[in-house]
């Protein structure tokens, strides 16, 4: 028996994934049914359900009324020396939602091992999307258990979500040896067994192992049940049924008491009657007519227990109908050692509801009624709507919705609250604002704007102070408050979905203003929306400043995400500015965040982001660095850009090596999956193509390109434009035309300079010089090239002149040799220009181990190899592999090269 | 869309009100045949569900053309 201590620090530990989730977890399903009586010991079925050598997964898959629940919860009883841990979880519909099916999960797995699934649970709380770093943790914890634990998953049929069998499916194929998984189920789940089969990992019991055979139909019928039935009778009773379980219960009962069993099997025998419609019959025919009554009226309850049925019935007695049920076996389950839950054994109770759909079809509303009457009275909200919704009563079902939104919200249930939503007729919302915005945010979120606007106009018209407010319905007075300012927001989305950048502007300044000054997330998102208008229409500083306050709101109001997406925003503004460190920073700050809490959605992009800052730089090994680590992090931890962005920095930094093919490859596949989100398209791929078409000597079809893309010499400056227009410009000058070359460029500096958009207006200078040079004014051309390294050198800015090819190469050389302004910064570039990422291991900082830095100092010197291993106090051959190990991390083969590196480097 | 449903065992017209109104019809070979339109796909697959959960044995699933489409309840 548990003792209170071990009790008490069970419910702490559920306490946990209740108060870490929000979700209230019932206790009921978080363990087995109690076993019934009179069950038959199935020895053949216990010899491969062993408990000292558990298979990896058991799947008993058979239709209901097979016994599958009892064989497991004999199982688990049976063989109390052997004592694995096991975690159950009774599932139904509710658990469809991922976060509540995995707070059940949660909660049932750590009650067994307690230590396992707290980081989990979190990552749950705060990242619910991705499901699969939520399962990753849980995996993680248990691969470092010492001892085994059991999970049973009991009516896994029941639920019917993707996300959650996907995120099973990851479990599944990621098991970590001391997980032992049981799954009941009346249909096969949606995860490729054939695998498991071949390893010999997976038990099966399915429906031909569980039917009854005579010998057992004979153990149950007489032995259990106290029968006393011919041989013959047995067969008979065995044949028509063919072993199904709930049906041999159901010919028990109905035989108890007959002083003519014979007659009674002869007559179901030569009745065509589908087995339980017929047995069921017989049963409910023979009880007294207000067993009867109660059975059928309580048949729509999910659970029942005195004070409900008491409730829905109208029964005072409710508390003795349970138990004498209970006692005479007629499918009454008890879910809890005090009795005070139960629940019908499914196809029992779905016969009854049948019968009741057809003896009293109108009664069925008045039951529901009063049931989620009780629920609601009781706090179970989730209960109350689900009984409203089955009563037709939408009204009713519409105000327990609107008011359990804020806490559906709250613990991200979003796919129940979606599925309420769609419950309810369309007519409910008309008058019925709060709800309406429920259903415009939910609507949104999947993109289907379709009748977002008349919902929005509704909404508006109630909240319009002058409206006459008479026939509309508000049950949550402080979502009422607030729906001025978010039906402003959801103005403004649709008005930037629709490319109405103005629109999006004052829809959000209105939300701002219309907003609680401590409505810290309304702010941001109104920020953060106005900053996305300004900056699509090039105002990069207001926009900056729009980000900057978005952040600062969605720290303020912990929602860490829309920080990671904002600060994306906004590293990519300060890029444009020409502020690498500032942008450096951003990134940085997104990504300890996102590292930190999850990681989160977002730190993906954080590493590209970081890389492309590396690249710009040249700093090529720690931007193929970062890459690998964005990359690894996965799609699920990155927003919609970064599947196209990633794959366009690796083909920069493949094409920087070299790899041309390889790099137009990337660029394809970046193309295809392009995706900006809602965030300027300043960058189309296309012209990054064009742009190492030319570095690889193809400058048809870099210029075939610029026909497609409508660029002419001509062209006025813009900045969603800059970029193609500065690629343009090299085509000019790879195409022998540098004079169209000069004009475009120099109203690209304009225009640049004036934007303060400081990266383009550095490229344009330094392509303006190269103009200059080809057509042979070499001032010109060096004067134009200082411009350019003068303001390169503030932030750090070199790919751009090495990308500019051998011409750039010459023309630094002689800006190195006049000595004037920007020659440190010619010297730097060309330093560096000739390096290509190694496709070893690139280096940070800290890879060099102690002893290697300690080589690396004395390789300074000019001490001997004999000499360093004297003063290291090692031997000759551990100096020359550390040495070795040393040159292989910084990307060269000499002592000098080394030493030149590592200053580089700063080391 | 017209559906028509063949279940193992014989199911009576008792259970139409359950089944959102399709007609029943029990055969001479011991098969139930549900005949009768469903709104789309999701309810269809609603009401395999029901049968599943019920247990009766599922033999044929059959779209008819409209113009052999049966309704209402069969004696």
């Amino acid at each position: 028996m548990p003792t209170a201590a071990c009790r008490s620090s069970r419910s702490v530990i559920r306490s946990m994934a209740v108060a870490v989730t929000g979700i209230p977890l019932l206790e009921s399903k978080l363990h087995a049914p109690r076993r019934r009586q009179g069950v038959v010991a199935r020895a053949r079925l216990a010899q491969r359900l062993r408990r000292d050598v558990l298979p990896a997964v058991v799947l008993v898959s058979a239709p209901a009324g097979f016994g599958k629940t009892t064989l497991l919860t004999d199982w688990l009883a049976a063989d109390a020396a052997v004592t694995t841990p096991t975690a159950w979880v009774s599932l139904d519909r509710r658990d469809s939602d991922p976060a509540v099916f995995w707070a059940y999960v949660l909660a049932a797995v750590r009650r067994v091992a307690g230590e396992v699934g707290a980081d989990a649970l979190s990552r749950l709380r705060s990242a619910p999307a991705a499901l699969d770093a939520v399962v990753a943790s849980l995996l993680n914890d248990l691969d470092a258990l010492d001892d085994d634990v059991v999970l049973v998953l009991d009516d896994y049929h029941a639920v019917e979500s993707l996300d959650v069998h996907e995120s099973m499916l990851f479990l599944v194929e990621h098991l970590p040896g001391p997980l032992h998984l049981v799954v009941a189920s009346r249909a096969d789940p949606p995860w490729p067994l054939a695998g498991l089969r071949a390893r010999g990992e997976l038990v099966e019991i399915r429906a031909s192992d569980l039917r009854f055979t005579a010998q057992e139909a004979q153990a149950y019928l007489n032995d259990a049940m106290g029968l006393d039935l011919a041989v013959a009778d047995i067969g008979v009773l065995e044949t028509r049924t063919e072993g199904w379980i709930a049906a041999l219960q159901l010919a028990a009962l109905s035989l108890r008491g007959r002083d003519d069993p014979a007659a009674f099997i002869a007559g179901f025998a030569g009745d065509d009657r589908f087995v339980v419609d017929y047995l069921v019959d017989e049963v409910l025919d023979r009880q007294a007519d207000a067993v009867r009554t109660f059975l059928l009226e309580t048949s729509i309850l999910a659970r029942l227990s005195a004070p409900l049925c008491a409730a829905v019935t109208g029964r005072g007695d409710t508390r003795s109908m349970l138990a004498a049920l209970e006692r005479s076996n007629l499918f009454l389950v008890a879910l809890d050692d005090r009795r005070q839950w139960y629940r019908y054994h499914h196809l029992f109770a779905e016969v009854l509801r049948a019968r009741l759909a057809d003896e009293g079809p109108d009664r069925i509303a008045g039951l529901h009624r009063r049931a989620g009457d009780w629920f609601d009275a009781e706090g179970d909200r989730a209960e109350a709507v689900r009984h409203a919704l089955a009563a037709g009563d939408f009204p009713r079902a519409a105000e327990l919705v609107e008011l359990a939104i804020p806490s559906l919200r709250q613990t991200r249930q979003e796919a129940t609250q979606r599925a309420w939503l769609d419950a309810l007729p369309p007519d409910v919302f008309a008058n019925r604002p709060v709800l309406s915005l429920a259903l415009v945010g939910a609507r949104m979120v999947t993109g289907d704007t379709a009748g977002v606007e008349n919902l929005l106009e509704g909404i508006e018209r109630w909240t319009d102070p002058d409206a006459p407010a008479a026939d509309m319905v508000v049950h949550d007075a402080t979502e009422f408050g607030r729906l001025p300012a978010q039906a402003a927001m959801y103005r403004a989305a649709l008005s930037l979905l629709g490319g109405d950048l103005a629109g999006t502007v004052s829809h959000a300044e209105r939300a701002a203003a219309l907003s609680a000054a401590d409505d810290h997330f309304g702010r941001g998102a109104a920020a953060a929306l106005i900053g996305l208008a300004q900056w699509a229409d090039g105002h990069l500083e207001a926009a900056e400043r729009q980000y900057s306050a978005a952040i600062a709101s969605f720290e303020r109001a912990g929602h860490l995400p829309d920080v990671l997406a904002c600060s994306l925003g906004l590293a990519d503004i300060q890029f444009a500015q020409g502020r690498l460190g500032a942008a450096k920073r951003t990134l940085a700050a997104g990504l300890d965040l996102g590292t930190a809490n999850g990681p989160l959605r977002g730190t993906a992009d954080m590493r590209i982001g970081l890389g492309e800052l590396h690249f710009e730089r040249n700093e090529l090994d720690v931007a193929a660095e970062q890459l690998r680590a964005g990359v690894k992090l996965g799609d699920r931890l990155a927003f919609r850009q970064h599947a196209s962005r990633w794959r366009v920095l690796d083909a920069r930094l493949r094409a920087a090596g070299g790899e041309h093919a390889a790099a137009l490859a990337l660029l394809s596949d970046a193309e295809r999956l392009y995706d900006t989100d809602y965030s300027p398209k300043a960058r189309p791929v296309a012209a990054t193509t064009a742009r190492i078409r030319l570095a690889g000597g193809d400058v048809i079809g870099a210029e075939r390109w610029a026909a497609e893309a409508g660029l002419t010499v001509d062209d006025d400056p813009s900045y969603l434009r800059e970029y193609e227009q500065l690629t343009f410009a090299r085509v000019l000058l790879a195409g022998g035309r540098p004079t169209d070359a000069s004009g475009l460029l120099l109203r690209i500096v304009a225009g640049a300079g004036a934007g303060r958009r400081e990266g383009n207006a550095i490229e344009a200078l330094a392509l303006l010089a190269l103009a200059h040079d080809a057509t042979g004014d070499a001032p010109q051309a060096l004067a134009t090239l200082e411009e350019a390294l003068t303001r390169a050198s503030v932030e750090g800015f070199v790919r751009v002149f090495v990308d500019a090819g051998p011409p750039m190469n010459t023309l630094l050389k002689a800006a190195l040799r006049r000595g004037g302004r920007g020659a440190e910064h010619a010297a730097a570039v060309l330093a560096v220009g000739g390096s290509r990422p190694s496709g070893a291991q690139p280096v940070l900082v800290d890879d060099l181990s102690r002893r290697e830095r300690d080589v690396l100092r004395l390789l300074r010197t000019d001490l001997s190899g004999p000499e360093i291993a004297a003063e290291l106090v090692v031997s000759l051959n551990t100096v020359r592999t550390h040495t070795r190990n040393v040159f292989m991390k910084l990307g060269v083969n000499s002592r000098r090269a080394a030493v030149r590196r590592a200053d580089e480097l700063g080391l | 869309m017209q559906y028509e449903i063949r279940l193992d065992g014989h199911l009576g017209t008792r259970w139409a009100a359950w089944l959102d109104g399709l007609a029943i019809s029990c055969e001479s070979d011991g098969t139930t045949v549900l005949r009768g339109s469903v709104v789309d796909q999701a309810a269809l697959h609603g009401l395999l569900q029901k049968l599943r959960d019920v247990g009766i044995p599922l033999i044929s699933l059959t779209q008819v053309p409209s113009d052999q489409a049966f309704e209402g309840n069969r004696p």
